[in-house]
């Protein structure tokens, strides 16, 4: 099932990351698993910040990079998605603190 | 030799590795925050005494600057850690900053309670220090009676509470054909392990931890054992390389990617994405090459790390332009350390007597006929150099200064 691109996104707070030159490394400490992303997947990760949803997000990556509003939001739930499944982000409730 | 049973480098850390060599980024710090210790290891390269550590504050400091150098890969090490009594605030502080933080210690004085506030910080992983799995072996070497039973009692404390371990034990005189226990006891607790023959001269450089050193003819039967030649490190998972659309390159385990084909042509990763700090604040390329490029109580880490004159001479140095070694055929079976070539041949650039005589015995038992190093080959007289040598001495003479 998909997240609402509305719901609003953080990143997992047990992780260690390092943007290194335009590319972000992020390593999940659980599992000694490491992950990279390219520089727009940079670009989103460093703009998740527990207030943004997939919809500003989206609207941020448009506005810097020569993507259309569809193809950005398209993009962009995608990855979130993918780091969901990977538990690299969580979304936020409404009423504050991280999603089980 | 270093036997390991840790994974090699993947694909992705090969690209991290490249990038961060290429562009000299300090990808992993190694951290001395004391050398003191609660233990008295015979073999040991650190002065004990407290000769004026970083306090928290500048401790906290040269975390903001590493991180903002782009460091990820943060070990604290010492000396035993756990002896400083700030550790838990410099651990905070760390996480706050999105280190990736191993630990390495004795496992001493490690308590539940210790270990569920490791955790609580983010630590991956604790690397200890195990000797032997015979009490009067690894306690002997220690020189602290029941030391063994108390660090092995901190492992199983360790995994409970989500910290892998793994277990590093350095061969020498005393514990040589200790391995085989330790393998299994690693076996047993399910962690990997590293056995490793490097024993150095003090970081002063006297060499009373020599004595300790097994010679080459007692490790034939190390060398030759099977056993390790079966613990080659496990190919791990791929990872998707990363494309325009916003994407994220997964799966790939972390390891040290110390072998890293990534590193081409240099001798180590020394200066080029690692480094060392001590717990005075100097900054050396490696715990192994004790030049000081300079000290953060008087400068930021990023001048040391892209100015400092000690590390731009060593980033200059390939393999392949290294007087002796370079014409040697046994670089296959060799693993030559620049430290050690410095602190035991007294040239950062040339070869010494330990690295040649373990690559010619381990090119023997691989089938070579009559291997002889470069360093054997030839008389001294032949191997002088001009370029390399006046390269060598200027370094010399700016580390003697320190």
């Amino acid at each position: 099932m998909s997240t609402p691109a509305t719901a609003t996104w953080q990143k997992n707070p047990a992780l260690a990351w390092r943007e290194i030159d335009d590319e972000t490394v992020i390593i999940s400490p659980n599992d000694s698993v490491m992950h990279e992303l390219n520089d727009t997947g940079s670009f989103l990760w460093k703009n998740i910040d527990g207030k943004k949803s997939a919809v500003e997000l989206a609207e941020l990556l448009a506005e810097n990079y020569e993507v259309t509003p569809d193809i950005a939001l398209s993009d962009t739930q995608a990855l979130l998605e993918e780091m969901s499944s990977r538990k690299l982000v969580v979304t936020v409730p409404a009423a504050g603190g991280v999603s089980p | 030799m270093t036997a390991t049973s840790t994974p090699a480098a993947t694909p992705l850390m090969d690209r991290l590795i490249s990038r961060t060599v290429q562009k000299h980024r300090p990808l992993s710090v190694h951290f001395d925050l004391t050398y003191r210790c609660n233990e008295r290891c015979v073999h040991c390269y650190l002065d004990h005494d407290d000769h004026g550590e970083l306090t928290t504050a500048e401790c906290l400091k040269v975390l903001e600057d590493l991180a903002r150098s782009g460091a990820l890969f943060l070990t604290f090490s010492g000396g035993e850690i756990f002896l400083r009594p700030d550790l838990y605030e410099i651990l905070a502080a760390a996480r706050r900053l999105h280190f990736d933080i191993s630990l390495k210690s004795n496992a001493l004085l490690v308590t539940p309670e210790r270990a569920a506030r490791l955790r609580e910080f983010g630590v991956r992983r604790v690397q200890i220090s195990v000797y032997s799995d015979i009490p009067a072996v690894h306690d002997a070497i220690t020189k602290v009676p029941g030391s063994l039973e108390r660090t092995l009692a901190a492992i199983p404390i360790l995994i409970e509470h989500g910290l892998q371990v793994k277990l590093a034990c350095p061969l020498m005189q005393e514990n040589l054909m200790a391995y085989r226990g330790v393998m299994a006891l690693a076996e047993k607790l399910g962690v990997p392990y590293i056995l490793d023959l490097t024993i150095t001269p003090m970081m002063d450089g006297s060499s009373g931890p020599l004595e300790h050193r097994a010679s080459v003819s007692s490790l034939l039967p190390v060398l030759r054992d099977p056993l390790l030649h079966a613990c080659k490190p496990q190919p791990a998972a791929q990872a998707a390389s990363a494309a325009e659309a916003p994407r994220l390159a997964l799966g790939s385990a972390v390891s040290s990617g110390i072998e890293s084909a990534a590193y081409e042509d240099l001798p180590c990763s020394a200066g080029h994405n690692s480094c060392y700090i001590s717990p005075y604040g100097d900054v050396f390329p490696c715990v192994q090459l004790p030049q000081a490029a300079g000290n953060l109580r008087r400068e930021k880490f990023e001048d040391i790390w892209y100015h400092a004159p000690h590390l731009e001479r060593l980033r200059a140095i390939r393999e392949s332009q290294l007087p002796i070694c370079s014409q040697c055929d046994l670089r296959g079976y060799c693993e030559r350390c620049p430290g050690l070539a410095l602190m035991e041949g007294g040239d950062l650039l040339g070869a010494y007597e330990r690295a040649c005589a373990l690559a010619e015995e381990k090119a023997r038992l691989a089938g070579v006929a009559d291997p002889i190093s470069a360093l054997h080959r030839q008389p001294s007289s032949a191997l002088v150099q001009t370029t390399a040598k006046g390269e060598f001495a200027s370094l010399a003479a700016d580390s003697s200064s320190d």
